[in-house]
């Protein structure tokens, strides 16, 4: 099967094990930029490892990722790591801030590894934390903020370096309705206005809704869902 | 608060610790391997006095010089020993000749039966030496069969060079003061106890303070390991009802159960390193496994401080902590720590160190408990200051590369797991400068300058009196990487062929040997001189006038001699003195061969002065050989300019041996440590390498992490190192001053440790870098 023509980010035929357990059994997986895709599953499914291989975290054992028509088993460790820092951006269920760093010091972080001084930096940081609406909260730890104010200094750090895709792995796992509407709503708003592709993994259909399409991802293999609305 | 709530809460705790599966047990051995290497070593320390109690035993026990005021005659329970001693490049080897003279003469302790005449009965270690390549030189020495062992209870160490070999026509030989005739091996009656002096006993007291010490500390480190998921789960403790308290008590039991399994996992070090002992031999010092005992009273102890220091360092810990239900712990930044209670500490060490200023010398009038208390006082304020130390650095350190960023953000967010893990390398850096500063200050008490002159001769010979003097010396210059051999023929001349009142030296040699050891001004064979003017000689003026008579070899109880009558003749030349290659300035008379009268060489020993070719490898080994082979019994000394105190020299070396265990456990805790953070922040490190952070970006974090504190700890340690060193100094009231090369080479070594440990757990943080960390199912 060749690639949705126009698609920026696309897979074929992927698998994957952890030693006898099959993670990935010939998943497909396909994104438009601008596009925001929700990969649905039940837990164990295959769902984050999926999200793994796509943003070239974990290599696949075999099938192909091909973003912006390059193959992404051709590129090594450090031009994927390149690729990471400069063309997308990440947002995981528990956050992952670095506790140490402030938070406008965690939002400025992917533009620091990218080579931006510290002032422009945080600057730059300054403007995605207003957007998100966690400005008031620059010079505070993570251990210092609410889970839901957390999860959106996660976003702002995701966004900061303008990604053209951006993964979401159970952005909202973690935290009550109210406050993972709110992180949905500006998670998705934000990506729109960048025309970021917005690869969204979870199990919970609330936040599914805010994708313009599904895949379902079972017993390693996937299924496009057609969205209706 | 009842005992049984408390035992239940601890209870609780133990379990929590092995529980959660293969995080839970991971953890739990994580922190018993640094307790455990904690154990090993203060049970190696408690085994310490019996391990140098049995070794002095067995030395004691093979005493064979009883220096009896009555010679022993000829009988059925009595034996001739030689001591023929020798050293291979530098090591030394005990050597003796045996000759029973009865069936029941006396056995040396470890040999069962006495080797006959060209046979050898050898330490494991010298039969080990003896069949390598690099033991050819020695066997050229030693031209015995091996015959038999020498058992443990002959050898003070498995490493120790030894020998008992069949000797021939020794009784002949009674005279020279190597050889003895003795009915048993054991101590000499009436020989007192060597008593320390008071400035040996306040470096032992330092160096047991110094190295025992950051064992503690480490233990204190050990129990905290895992501080951050622990935390964590005391929090769902709370939530589902438990109090403070009772969340402190259990992670308090956490703490024990880690400590227990230390305990046990110490005792398995201790035995599985007692095993290796004997394999090991540090500046010539080796244990046998069975020597290191730990005596009861001292392993009991341990076995109940450790578990109760584990469960009181953890309530320490604790004490600033809130612990809330739903907040899990408050990670926010801690209120900033005071330094007023900190300074008390070393203040209050100097206060007892104070007084004792100038007691340590002489009779050494010090109160040993305020000597031990302000040492440790004073090394222990080190750990109470770093934390503070390396929080109000970090916190005005600011801008710099990401990686610095996030090692000075982690720093200032928890300094105190930094500081604790350096804190045992600064204790061990302040004490060991103090001790070198000691050292330094009084090693010329303890060092004599022998007088040698290293630059005119490297080896002395003295052989027996029936040794040709120009053979030996034509034997000996032949030989490989000898430059030259000076031999002289030396005996006594006194005033009474009887019992004389005074007597003057007699020298025999050819005029350019001569020379070595007087001013002469001119030579030829045939001349006779008398030496005038030597410093200590008051006689030879007054009995070598001409026309005097004196007796070679005079007569004394109970030994051979040759006396043989002279006078002194008219025309005898007058020499002026000079010192020897031993820095002797003889006085007497010299002659050379053809002046000699006839029948008086008898009577005389020889000595060679050797001047060997450095560039030569084992040329002091090839000279020997020749002394060996032309005579057993000669006995050859290398001459130093200087010779150090053996007591002092084996409290130096005690100090290096447990300098180096204390460095070893000190790394490995720490890099136990090291493992135990970088495991608990996986998740995060897989997060970051997931949105692109460059290996070498966190690798150098982890580095700068471990630098900043590690950097502040040893400018602490050299600070109060030297002023403990000071203190030192003036209580034996010596001079203070700095051994900068040793306050170099001590923080060189404490961070030469950190930056091996840095290097160790690069390999597991890359592993721990890999994006499956992010996996949670």
């Amino acid at each position: 099967m060749t690639p949705p023509p126009g698609s920026l980010l696309a897979a074929e035929e992927l698998r994957k094990a952890y030693g006898p357990t099959v993670a990935l059994d010939g998943a497909e997986f396909s994104i438009h930029p601008g596009e925001v895709v929700a990969v649905m599953g039940p837990s164990g499914s295959g769902k984050s490892t999926l999200l793994h291989c796509l943003a070239g975290i974990v290599p696949p054992d075999s099938g192909s990722i091909t973003y912006n028509g390059h193959e992404l088993a051709g590129m090594s460790d450090a031009q994927r790591s390149a690729l990471r820092r400069s063309e997308f951006g990440f947002v995981f269920q528990f956050g992952q801030l670095v506790p140490e760093l402030t938070c406008v010091e965690n939002v400025a972080l992917p533009l620091r590894l990218n080579g931006t001084s510290r002032k422009e930096a945080e600057k730059a940081a300054l403007t995605w934390m207003e957007r998100l609406e966690v400005d008031g909260l620059r010079k505070k730890r993570p251990g210092e903020v609410s889970g839901g104010q957390g999860q959106r200094v996660a976003v702002a750090r995701a966004l900061v370096t303008n990604p053209r895709v951006l993964f979401a792995d159970e952005p909202t796992g973690a935290l009550d309705s109210l406050n993972g509407e709110r992180v949905m709503e500006l998670l998705t708003d934000a990506a729109r206005s960048t025309n970021a592709a917005v690869v969204l993994v979870t199990h919970e259909a609330r936040v599914a809704a805010y994708s313009d399409r599904e895949i379902v991802v079972r017993d390693g293999k996937s299924r496009d869902m057609e969205r209706v609305v | 608060m009842s005992v049984g709530q408390w035992a239940k809460d601890l209870g609780m705790g133990v379990r929590f610790a092995f529980a959660g599966g293969r995080e839970g047990w991971v953890r739990a051995l994580l922190t018993a391997v640094g307790v455990g290497l904690g154990v090993a070593l203060l049970l190696l320390t408690t085994a310490v006095p019996s391990a140098l109690t049995e070794r002095e035993h067995r030395a004691t026990a093979r005493d064979d010089f009883t220096y009896g005021a009555n010679p022993l005659s000829k009988a059925d329970d009595t034996l001739i020993i030689a001591e023929v001693d020798t050293t291979f490049r530098t090591q030394d080897v005990r050597g003796r000749l045996l000759e029973p003279e009865g069936s029941r003469a006396p056995l040396p302790p470890g040999v069962e039966k006495f080797p006959a005449k060209g046979e050898m009965v050898a330490s494991p270690a010298l039969k080990r030496l003896l069949e390598s390549d690099s033991g050819k030189l020695l066997s050229e020495r030693l031209p015995y069969r091996i015959t038999g062992t020498i058992q443990q209870s002959g050898l003070i160490g498995p490493a120790e060079l030894a020998y008992y070999a069949g000797g021939s026509g020794l009784a002949n030989h009674l005279s020279n003061g190597s050889i003895e005739r003795i009915d048993y091996f054991g101590p000499s009656s009436g020989t007192p106890d060597d008593e320390l002096d008071p400035i040996l006993i306040l470096l032992v007291m330092i160096i047991f303070v110094v190295l025992l010490l950051p064992v503690g500390v480490f233990i204190a480190a050990a129990v905290r390991f895992g501080g951050e998921r622990r935390d964590r789960r005391l929090a769902a403790l709370r939530l589902v009802g438990a109090d403070g308290r009772m969340a402190r008590r259990v992670a308090a039991g956490e703490a024990l159960a880690g400590a227990l399994l230390g305990l046990v996992l110490g005792t398995a070090f201790f035995l599985a390193g007692r095993q290796l002992a004997s394999l090991l031999k540090v500046r010539n010092i080796s244990v046998f496994p069975s020597d290191l005992n730990p005596s009861p009273a001292l392993a009991a102890l341990v076995a109940v401080a450790v578990p109760a220091a584990a469960v009181l360092v953890t309530l320490f810990a604790l004490r600033g902590v809130v612990i809330e239900p739903l907040g899990v712990v408050r990670t926010a930044k801690p209120p900033r720590r005071r330094l007023w209670w900190r300074l008390l500490l070393p203040l209050a060490g100097l206060a007892l160190l104070y007084p004792m200023m100038g007691q340590g010398n002489g009779n050494g009038n010090f109160n040993e408990w305020m000597v031990i208390g302000g040492t440790v006082l004073l090394l222990v304020g080190v750990t109470a200051l770093l934390p503070w130390l390396v929080e109000a650095v970090v916190a005005r350190l600011n801008s710099g590369s990401v990686s610095w960023q996030l090692a000075v953000r982690r720093l200032q967010l928890s300094s105190g797991t930094a500081a604790r893990m350096v804190n045992g390398i600064a204790v061990a850096v302040a004490g060991a400068i103090a001790l070198q500063m000691l050292f330094a200050g009084v090693e010329s008490d303890y060092t004599e300058d022998t007088g040698n002159d290293p630059s005119r001769a490297q080896l002395t010979m003295h052989v027996r009196d029936d040794v040709a003097l120009g053979e030996l010396a034509g034997q000996l210059a032949r030989t490989e990487g000898v430059r030259h051999a000076t031999a002289l023929a030396e005996g006594s001349l006194g005033d009474r062929a009887k019992e004389p009142d005074n007597t003057v030296e007699a020298t025999v040699a050819g005029c350019a040997e001569l020379r070595e050891v007087a001013r002469l001004t001119s030579c030829r064979d045939g001349d006779m001189f008398r030496i005038l003017g030597s410093e200590y000689d008051g006689e030879t003026k007054k009995l070598t006038e001409p026309g005097e008579t004196l007796y070679f070899d005079p007569a004394y109880p109970g030994s051979p001699s040759h006396t043989v009558s002279w006078k002194v003749p008219a025309g005898i030349k007058v020499a002026g003195p000079r010192e020897d290659p031993t820095g002797y300035e003889r006085g007497g008379l010299l002659f050379t061969p053809g002046a000699l009268p006839e029948g008086t060489g008898a009577a005389m020993f020889e000595t060679v002065y050797l001047s060997l070719d450095t560039s030569v490898p084992d040329a002091a080994e090839f000279a020997r050989n020749t002394a060996a082979r032309i005579d057993p019994l000669t006995s050859v000394n290398a001459l130093t300019a200087s010779r150090q105190s053996e007591e002092f020299r084996a409290i130096r070396n005690g100090l290096f041996v447990g300098a180096t265990c204390v460095l070893l456990l000190i790394g490995a805790s720490l890099l136990v440590s090291q493992l135990e953070q970088l495991r608990e922040r996986k998740k995060l490190l897989s997060s970051l390498v997931a949105f692109g952070t460059r290996r070498r970006t966190l690798s150098l974090s982890v580095l700068w992490q471990t630098a900043i504190p590690i950097a502040l700890g040893l400018l602490l340690a050299s600070v109060v190192g030297l002023t403990l060193g000071a203190v030192l100094l003036r209580m034996v009231e010596a001079t203070v001053s700095v051994d900068w090369a040793s306050v170099l080479t001590m923080t060189g070594i404490g961070a030469a440790v950190v930056l091996a440990v840095t290097l160790l757990s690069l390999p597991p943080l890359l592993r721990l870098m890999r994006p499956d960390g992010l996996r949670t199912e």
